[in-house]
């Protein structure tokens, strides 16, 4: 296999709040591959978003930090370089969209303004060629007559309008990986659709180019992503390829992740949940994070934390009930 | 959008016939009008050595008595009071819709002469006040917010704050007792706009004499608006910079600098330019107690002393000007509105 494009190394993140520590991410490592798309599952809280911004070390210090960590990144740990060189890599060679379409954008500056910024600041473009490439990148996003709606502002697009204008600003570099939080969740279901295919689209169009998929919706994952990390309180408890993953699903927390999806044949009957709800960041459990509401906990798993074992090529877990291949 | 603001420009007229009404009717009531002041004068002519106190009290009590009815209804004739309340008030609102604010009792010309020759003063004062704390509060209030919590920002905050808490007039005694020439120093002078000799001075000293007449009222004018203006900035700016938008920008690469200064102070100074228009409306009015304390012959001196001394078409005429400027001030503060929130379209 091929060196990943990006690599992390047992990354940890916390904030500080009211002198209380929280661990949002704990020791995540990962790699994203290049033409692949990497799907990061997890309920609110689980770790995932936190995990993506520290990429680019976009947590808000105070109260973040990453304390922690390596993120390789073209034989660079973009932990450690200079705060110019950070920027650098922000929005030319990694690229990143948000949950709210709606305020994601700057309410007072146009839209072709803000679309062509990155060009300004990472390329040595006048400001006609950024115009042109700008216009370009609002059409092939889709939007209708981009030429005339550079001048509009984000108040005059619809939600679905906005985050494509944010996935043009994203892309407009050409970015290696683009990060995408929970990018349609805002969104209506049948725009949220269209916005995915955008997304895929795009992304099938450019060779070697890796798109990371944040969500809560294992539908999207499923529909999109070639390999999936699950993460549950700041970590990653399973990891596989997409299709493993559903089919074999080990861990106890995919499992009931799985059983919560509703099926059309299960109709009229009782949705399975997960009991109990996300311990809070601030008191996560000192073995394994998912004991409090596991439903084959051990005693063992209270106090001793597993580690993430690989147990099928590809496919790793990190749970002491899931038997282990013979090293 | 322009129907927008002909409404608003209609919706000032009932509220400056509710405001001047009601002041009107006050100057009906209260006691010592100039009514009284004329009776008091006459009596103090006519019987000499009697007590003043004892001729005020007498003057609202049996005034029949000593004044001839035909005189009484003379006076009453010349301010107006013969006639009732409301068609008094109508009487004065026709003067004024043609210009004619009435005559000043105390000075006997017409308001509208006397109130054009202050005004400059006021201007004066009002706008350099208003500039420089414009000037001072912006870039303290982005620094507070880029140093949130830091040293600077609570020191500055400590002292924008005294500073809010002095009124003005009060300062100004305080700066007067102590730098006035007094007991203490002698480093401002006591009053006044210029000095008394300014026609004969040189260009660079005349320039210079009014300098060292303006910076301690300025002070006074400035100080209070300090605070809330530092803390407006401050606080806009801080709650923009947590925005997405903010990360956005972060996000695409783009200089710090870039992202502080160029994308979240745009926002931030919707709220700090739209109460733009109001405070200048509010403060080219001048400053009744300020120009009373450093003796300034503007526009709130004038309302001051017309007040004092009952002279009410002065009263009026203050007034009216004062009104005008703050509603024009507030209609100011929606167009700036439109200039610089593209999102605002008054319909």
């Amino acid at each position: 296999m091929s060196e990943p494009l990006l690599r992390v190394v047992d990354l940890q993140t916390w904030f500080q709040v009211s002198g209380m520590t929280a661990k949002a991410v704990s020791g995540v490592s990962l790699e994203v591959r290049a033409g692949e798309v990497l799907g990061i599952v997890g309920e609110s809280g689980s770790g995932k978003s936190v995990t993506a911004l520290s990429f680019i070390r976009l947590i808000p210090d105070p109260p973040g930090r990453i304390v922690a960590g390596e993120v390789w990144f073209k034989g660079r740990d973009l932990l450690k370089l200079p705060w110019d060189e950070v920027r650098k890599v922000r929005g030319r060679e990694i690229g990143m969209i948000f949950q709210e379409p709606m305020t994601s954008l700057n309410p007072v500056f146009t839209i072709g303004m803000q679309v062509m910024e990155p060009l300004l600041f990472h390329y040595d473009l006048s400001r006609d060629e950024a115009w042109e490439r700008a216009v370009q990148a609002l059409d092939g996003v889709g939007i209708p007559d981009a030429r005339a709606r550079m001048g509009d502002y984000p108040h005059q697009f619809s939600g679905g309008m906005r985050q494509r204008v944010m996935i043009a600003m994203a892309m407009i570099c050409d970015p290696a990986i683009l990060i995408a939080d929970e990018p349609t969740t805002a969104l209506d279901v049948t725009i949220q659709a269209q916005v995915m295919e955008l997304m895929l689209d795009l992304h099938r169009r450019r060779d070697g180019a890796a798109v990371v998929l944040i969500t809560h919706d294992l539908a999207v994952i499923a529909e999109t992503c070639s390999r999936v990390l699950v993460m549950y309180g700041g970590k990653v408890q399973e990891e596989a390829e997409v299709v493993e993953l559903f089919e074999r699903p080990l861990h106890p927390y995919t499992k009931g992740l799985m059983d919560s999806i509703p099926h059309v044949q299960d109709k009229g009957k009782r949705l399975a949940t997960i009991r109990g709800n996300v311990p809070s960041i601030f008191d996560l459990p000192e073995g394994c994070k998912f004991c409090t509401r596991c439903p084959v906990v051990e005693p063992r798993c209270w106090t001793e934390e597993p580690p993430l074992r690989e147990v099928a090529p590809g496919h790793r877990v990190r749970c002491h009930l899931v038997p282990g291949t013979p090293a | 959008m322009g129907a927008y603001f002909a409404r608003r420009f209609l919706l000032m007229i009932p509220t400056f016939i509710g405001i001047t009404f009601l002041v009107f009717t006050v100057t009906r009531f209260v006691p010592g009008g100039p009514i009284e002041q004329m009776i008091l004068q006459i009596e103090m002519g006519g019987q000499a050595g009697e007590g003043g106190a004892g001729a005020a009290a007498d003057a609202t009590t049996g005034q029949g008595a000593r004044i001839p009815p035909k005189v009484m209804a003379e006076l009453e004739k010349r301010f107006g009071f013969d006639k009732p309340l409301p068609l008094a008030y109508l009487s004065w609102l026709g003067d004024v819709v043609t210009g004619d604010l009435g005559e000043s009792y105390k000075y006997s010309i017409p308001v509208i002469r006397l109130v054009i020759s202050k005004f400059p003063v006021s201007i004066y004062f009002g706008l350099i006040g208003f500039t420089l704390a414009y000037l001072v509060c912006v870039p303290l209030g982005v620094m507070k917010a880029i140093k949130h919590g830091s040293p600077f920002d609570i020191v500055s905050s400590f002292t924008v704050f005294i500073g809010y808490s002095i009124p003005g007039w009060a300062l100004g005694t305080l700066l007067l007792v102590y730098f006035g020439g007094g007991t203490f120093l002698d480093w401002i002078p006591l009053g006044g706009f210029r000095s008394k000799n300014w026609a004969e001075l040189s260009a660079g000293a005349k320039v210079l004499d009014q300098l060292h007449h303006t910076i301690a009222p300025i002070l006074c004018y400035a100080i209070g608006s300090f605070a809330t203006l530092t803390v407006l900035m401050k606080n806009s700016l801080m709650e923009n910079l947590g925005q997405d938008y903010v990360r956005s920008a972060f996000a695409k690469g783009l200089p710090e600098k870039r992202v502080i200064f160029v994308h979240a102070l745009r926002n931030s100074l919707i709220p700090v330019c739209t109460g733009l228009g109001h405070a200048l409306g509010l403060i080219m009015a001048g400053s009744y107690l300020i120009e009373y304390t450093f003796n300034i012959d503007g526009l709130g001196y004038l309302g001051y002393t017309s007040v004092v001394e009952r002279d009410y078409a002065v009263v009026m005429g203050v007034l009216v000007i004062n009104t005008a400027l703050v509603l024009f001030g507030n209609v100011m503060s929606d167009v700036l509105y439109v200039l610089v929130d593209p999102r605002i379209r008054f319909t």
